[in-house]
This record gives C-alpha cells, structure tokens and sequence, in this order.
C-alpha cells in the first residue's frame, strides 16, 4: 500500500496547500480507494466506510496547510484515515456495547468439518481485534502507534494482535492440520 | 508435559520482538519444536494471505460531498467574519458622522460612499443567502469560480479586520476601496450562481 504514486506529487501537494480544488481533487482520486480499503476493513458497514472517506478527505483538505513534508503524503493521510476509523468503532462499541464478545459467540466456523474463508473469518473477528491484525500485519503500523490512535497499551495491542491470529486460526480450520 | 510457544509468543518471534520477557526461552524452545515451527510458518502464510485480499474500491465519489462541506464552512465562517467587520465598521461610520460638523466637514462623501458600498454588499449577500447557494448542486468548473471568489472575498475580509487599526481619516477612505472590492466580487459571486443556475435550467 506504500507504492502509491500521484504524478507530479510536490507541486499537486503545494497547490493543495494553497487550497486549489483542483489539487485538493487530485489527492482524492490519488487516494481514495486505500483510505476506503483501510476503513472497509476496520469498519463492518460500507456506509461507515463511505462516512469515514469522507470525513478523512474533508479533514485533509482542511489541515493539508499543516502538513510538513516530513513523512509521505501517503502515511499522512493514512493516519488521519486510520484515526477517523478508530473514532469510529469507538462510537459504534458505545451504541452496540451487546455486539461487544461477539467473536466469542458460536460461529459456523465452530462446527468440525467447516472451514471459514478469509474474507468471512475477518469479518468475524472483534472490531478491535480486526482494527488491530489489519493495522500492524498488513498496513504496517507499530504497536505503539496503534496503543497512540486507539488510546491504549502496548500490551493491549499486542494481545489484541495474538487474540485474532488465535481465533482465525480456529476459524480457517488450521487447527484440524496439527 | 511440553508447553509449546503461545499465539503471542509466535507473533513476537515473527516480528523480532525481544522486549518480552521469556524471549530467550522462547526461541531455544523453538529451535528445537518443530510443532511450533510449523505453527510460525502458518503464522507467515496467514499473514501473505491478509495481505493479498483484494483491494475494496469505493462505489461513489465522495468528493463532491466535501468540496460542499467546505464551501458551507467557508460561508459560514465568511458570514462571521464579515458580521464582526460589519459592526466594526458601523461604530466607525457612527462615531464619524456624530463628529463630522465639528472635525472634519468635508468627508461626508466618503463616509455616505462607504455606507452605501457596505449596504449594497449586504443586499447581495442577503440573495446569495435566500438563493440558498450552498445547498445548491453546481458542476466542478463553476465550484472552482465559486471557491476561488469566496477565498477572495475572505481575503478582503481578513483586510477590513486589519484596517480597524489604522487612524480614522486613511480607514475611511481604506475602507471605502475595500468594501467597494467586496461589491465587486459579491456581484461575480451571484453572476455564477445566476449563470450556472439557467445554463442547468433552475
Ligand atoms: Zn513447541
């Protein structure tokens, strides 16, 4: 996800910081679908994704003029994505404090003999335990950089990391391997 | 009874955490486990496979929802702005015309130009107002005019809040090209919505 390329970046950046629209728009379409992906897989609706995308995007173009230079745009604007997503589960654990264990509940994958697809597995998984493997396995942020955005420790997160390989694990049937 | 490595265990050694206590164990155990061997290589495989999901792609473009939300917060904050300037320079136009006949009887024109500049800027912010602009659709090329225009008409806003410092006769006349600028760009202003309106039919 680090490889992306917007043509022509450094001026597209200076002008955005000017507030050109024009710039502001050609970070959107440069950016769009990773800030999506990454909240699509932190989020479980499309429409927190979608909400999420656009909040991250309206803040961008607000706070583009403090952006310094030092670190890529990319990792700029994944920050303030992967922040926006974190405030969200936050607010929706409130609303749904019953969907709190639901990684514990039985699942398909529970029964012997059926295995989960990754997809599903994901899906399955706590929000905070998916918001966890997908930010440090695949996006690549630290530990203390997810205790930082999610306001907890480091132990928290590494807990939360080893809970979810735990549970995939189960639920993609690599148990029955053993 | 062999206890082998935990989850947590595995996921340090995948990623050369050290900071665990036990850490030095834990890697003697699993040079010689080959349980646990085959364990962190279902670890490494999850992991490629986590990040091999295809990429999720947006089905709208959310982008003309936040160029919106800028330009309703740019108003608004523009309506602030120029709410303060307003009453700023009400008090000037107030204390000038109460002291005029004494100090200074010849500015009356200025000051009754500067009244009116001020007024006609008001009667078409008050159109841009009932015209509801913001919460009207317009396509990207008018946006841009709309944008640019506004981050003018800021600026010049941002000058009227400056020039409160200046002595009163060089405010005055300061004033009176500032506001004078500002009809000019509230007439563009209503132009664009007026033009983008009938060319899409409104
Ligand atoms: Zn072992």
């Amino acid at each position: 996800m680090d490889a992306i390329s917007l043509p022509d970046a450094d001026a597209v950046i200076a002008r955005a910081r000017l507030g050109d629209p024009v710039a502001l728009e050609a970070l959107y379409r440069a950016y769009a679908t990773p800030v999506y992906n990454l909240s699509r897989r932190i989020c479980r609706t499309t429409e927190d994704a979608e909400d999420i995308l656009q909040e991250t995007f309206f803040e961008v173009c607000r706070s583009i003029r403090n952006y310094r230079g030092d670190g890529s745009i990319w990792g700029w604007i994944r920050s303030v994505a992967s922040s926006k997503a974190l405030m969200r589960l936050r607010r929706n654990k409130y609303r749904d404090t019953d969907e709190l264990n639901d990684d514990f509940a039985p699942t398909r994958a529970a029964t012997p003999g059926l295995r989960m697809d990754l997809e599903s597995a994901l899906a399955r998984l706590s929000e905070t335990a998916r918001a966890v493997v997908w930010l440090h396995d695949v996006e690549g942020y630290t530990h203390e950089e997810i205790a930082g955005q999610m306001g907890k420790t480091v132990s928290f997160s590494k807990s939360q990391l080893a809970r979810a390989h735990t549970r995939l694990r189960s639920w993609l049937g690599e148990e029955s391997l053993a | 009874m062999i206890t082998h490595l935990s989850m947590e265990q595995l996921v340090a050694l995948r990623d050369g955490d050290r900071s665990e206590p036990g850490h030095a164990e834990a890697h003697r155990h699993f040079a010689g486990c080959s349980r646990c061997q085959v364990e962190l290589d279902r670890l490494h495989q999850r992991t490629a496979r986590l990040r091999a999901l295809p990429t999720l792609v947006p089905a709208g473009n959310e982008f003309p929802a936040v160029r919106q939300r800028i330009a309703v917060e740019r108003r608004q904050r523009n309506w602030r702005t120029a709410a303060t300037v307003g009453i700023a320079a009400a008090a000037t136009l107030v204390f000038a015309i109460i002291g005029r006949d004494i100090v200074h009887p010849t500015r009356l024109d200025a000051e009754q130009q500067l009244q009116s500049a001020m007024s006609t800027s008001q009667q078409l912010e008050h159109q841009l107002h009932a015209w509801n602009s913001d919460q009207r659709v317009v396509d990207g090329r008018t946006a841009m005019v709309v944008i640019q225009l506004e981050n003018q008409i800021a600026d010049l806003d941002a000058q009227l809040v400056a020039a409160a410092t200046l002595q009163r006769t060089a405010r005055i006349e300061h004033e009176l090209k500032l506001w004078r600028q500002r009809v000019g760009l509230m007439n563009a202003l209503v132009d664009v919505h007026l033009t983008n309106a009938s060319s899409v039919g409104l």
